[in-house]
């Protein structure tokens, strides 16, 4: 029914698009043909609950906990785009590195047409993740970052670093002074966010942005950050497998 | 390459063979605080040409007087190691030399902002430029460094002179009853510390402790089954590399002996290789004099 309906839709737009090109016939111009192919991009809002990271900025916890941020980045890689006929169509190459000040990750060209929905890794997958980053150009994301946002000495990159400053003290009214990080990183923790459900259209003649939003809070559901605030992964499997876990749950599309 | 007699030719990476210029623009790297946050310390400072590349030291210190974790391990035939650290954490020497840069106990220091500095140097970049055709970069600074490592061998030892000049008198009566020992089931030592470098580079638990206070290739791994497993050294020179272990927790070499004559502390992960061996003290005495046999006579 809905596939009778969407085709009924295509008839009804392509009759208006004879009745436009047929109002042109006076002046000899071509019509401009339309195309095959519109830019892809993600739009990503990086929160605190319904609020932008800011670096800095005291927000609270779930439970009540202030803290702040110095750092909060994370890869997005193997982005597949689901066709109306369940083929999928990877995004070949495209890395993501996301940070709070920024919001416009462009995807490229995509081809026109309807999609069921998307999924992608929050990480990477094995062999990129272990490769020598020196021997990466600086076209790509994969380089040495500023701060570091890769392991040398268990050689891997990591997927999300979070760092900022909490309030330890037992009843939460005391300095937001703790130094605290996240970083988490590993093969097993790669997660894939599966919005495979989340239909969306390319239209010919406009580019398509999907809107997301990653929140923090979700990631540190059951966090508690007064005796959780350390993991280099592997020195706190526990801690950063929450975490992990917790990648599954904190996006949402805008 | 002066690769050393009864040693096969190392694999190299084709993107680094080496040349003059890059053996001896890695060699001022080695030497060079430059690498450092606060240009306090060189590679060199754990890894001494008089110590043969180690410090002396049971940990390290690193930046700010910092104690490093582990003992700093030989570089000398580097080449020939698969896999990088005590836990094996690095799979290639080039990924290797970016970690004592990053370590916030060793230089504390960021790669981008190495590169930044030796950009502005007043030597480097021609250096770079003659080495690799390339200006100084995480990818060449790196490459330089390994490639100068990989030209450092041991040298002849009296135990070379014994086994491949048959030189039957380079090894004392009580040197050739430790040799004995060494490669027989006696000491089963040569199980671990075999071939031309006295290393099959695998990770074994030898019962240092009941608990273990570094992981060691569980950290990489993850896995409980690898608790307390660290690479086995190369035992070249080992004479002049004290002291011992991946913490330094052995002093000498008889300390060492006398560990493995224990059969270690029964630890699940412990190899089956280290059992009690109830050697007398004149054969534990042959075992050390065996054991200094294997340093670089010159």
């Amino acid at each position: 029914m809905k596939k009778a309906l969407l085709r009924s839709g295509l008839i009804i737009l392509s009759t208006f698009g004879v009745l436009f090109t047929s109002c042109k016939d006076d002046d000899d111009t071509e019509p401009t043909p339309a195309s095959t192919e519109q830019n892809l991009t993600f739009h990503i809002h990086t929160n605190v609950g319904a609020t932008s990271v800011v670096y800095g900025t005291n927000y609270a916890h779930t439970d009540g906990r202030t803290f702040n941020l110095s750092d909060l980045r994370y890869y997005i890689s193997n982005i597949v785009l689901i066709k109306q006929d369940n083929s999928e169509l990877p995004i070949s190459g495209k890395v993501l590195l996301v940070n709070p000040s920024e919001n416009e990750y462009s995807l490229g060209k995509v081809p026109v047409g309807s999609y069921k929905g998307f999924r992608f890794y929050l990480g990477l997958d094995s062999a990129t993740n272990h490769t020598d980053p020196t021997t990466y150009t600086s076209e790509n994301l994969f380089p040495i970052q500023t701060p570091s946002i890769h392991w040398s000495w268990n050689s891997g990159y990591i997927f999300m670093k979070i760092e900022g400053l909490v309030d330890t003290s037992l009843a939460g009214n005391g300095n937001v002074n703790f130094p605290f990080f996240y970083h988490v990183g590993l093969d097993q923790n790669t997660k894939t966010i599966d919005f495979t459900n989340e239909a969306f259209t390319v239209a010919s003649g406009s580019d398509k942005e999907i809107g997301l939003e990653f929140d923090l809070l979700s990631t540190l559901t059951n966090v508690d950050m007064r005796t959780e605030n350390a993991t280099h992964t592997m020195d706190n499997m526990p801690l950063a497998t929450k975490i992990a876990d917790n990648w599954t749950i904190s996006f949402e599309i805008e | 390459m002066d690769v050393p007699k009864g040693f096969p030719y190392p694999n190299i990476p084709p993107d680094n063979l080496p040349t003059a210029n890059r053996i001896n623009l890695g060699k001022k790297l080695f030497f060079d605080p430059i690498l450092s946050r606060d240009s306090s310390k060189s590679c060199n400072s754990c890894h001494h040409t008089d110590k043969k590349f180690t410090d002396g030291l049971a940990l390290s210190i690193g930046i700010d007087g910092n104690l490093t974790l582990r003992n700093s391990m030989t570089i000398l035939n580097t080449a020939y190691q698969p896999y990088f650290f005590w836990d094996g954490g690095a799979p290639t020497l080039e990924q290797q030399t970016l970690a004592p840069i990053e370590n916030p106990l060793e230089m504390d220091f960021d790669v981008n902002l190495v590169v930044e500095r030796l950009i502005q140097h007043s030597e480097y970049p021609e250096l770079f430029q003659k080495a690799y055709d390339l200006p100084p970069s995480p990818y060449t600074l790196v490459r330089a460094i390994s490639n100068y490592e990989r030209s450092l061998f041991t040298k002849k030892s009296r135990y070379d002179e014994y086994l491949y000049d048959n030189n039957t008198s380079a090894l004392t009566a009580s040197e050739i009853n430790g040799m004995t020992i060494f490669f027989g089931e006696q000491g089963e030592c040569f199980h671990c510390h075999g071939e031309y470098n006295f290393t099959d580079y695998s990770f074994k638990n030898n019962g240092l402790y009941l608990s273990y206070a570094d992981s060691g290739r569980a950290r990489i791994t993850t896995n409980s089954s690898d608790v307390g497993k660290f690479k086995v050294p190369s035992l070249r020179n080992v004479e002049h590399t004290a002291p011992y272990m991946h913490d330094g927790s052995r002093a000498t070499l008889e300390d060492v002996i006398e560990h493995y004559n224990t059969g270690g502390q029964p630890h699940p992960n412990k190899s089956g290789l280290i059992q009690p061996l109830n050697l007398t003290p004149q054969e534990k005495i042959d075992l050390v004099n065996f054991l200094k046999s294997l340093s670089d006579k010159e």
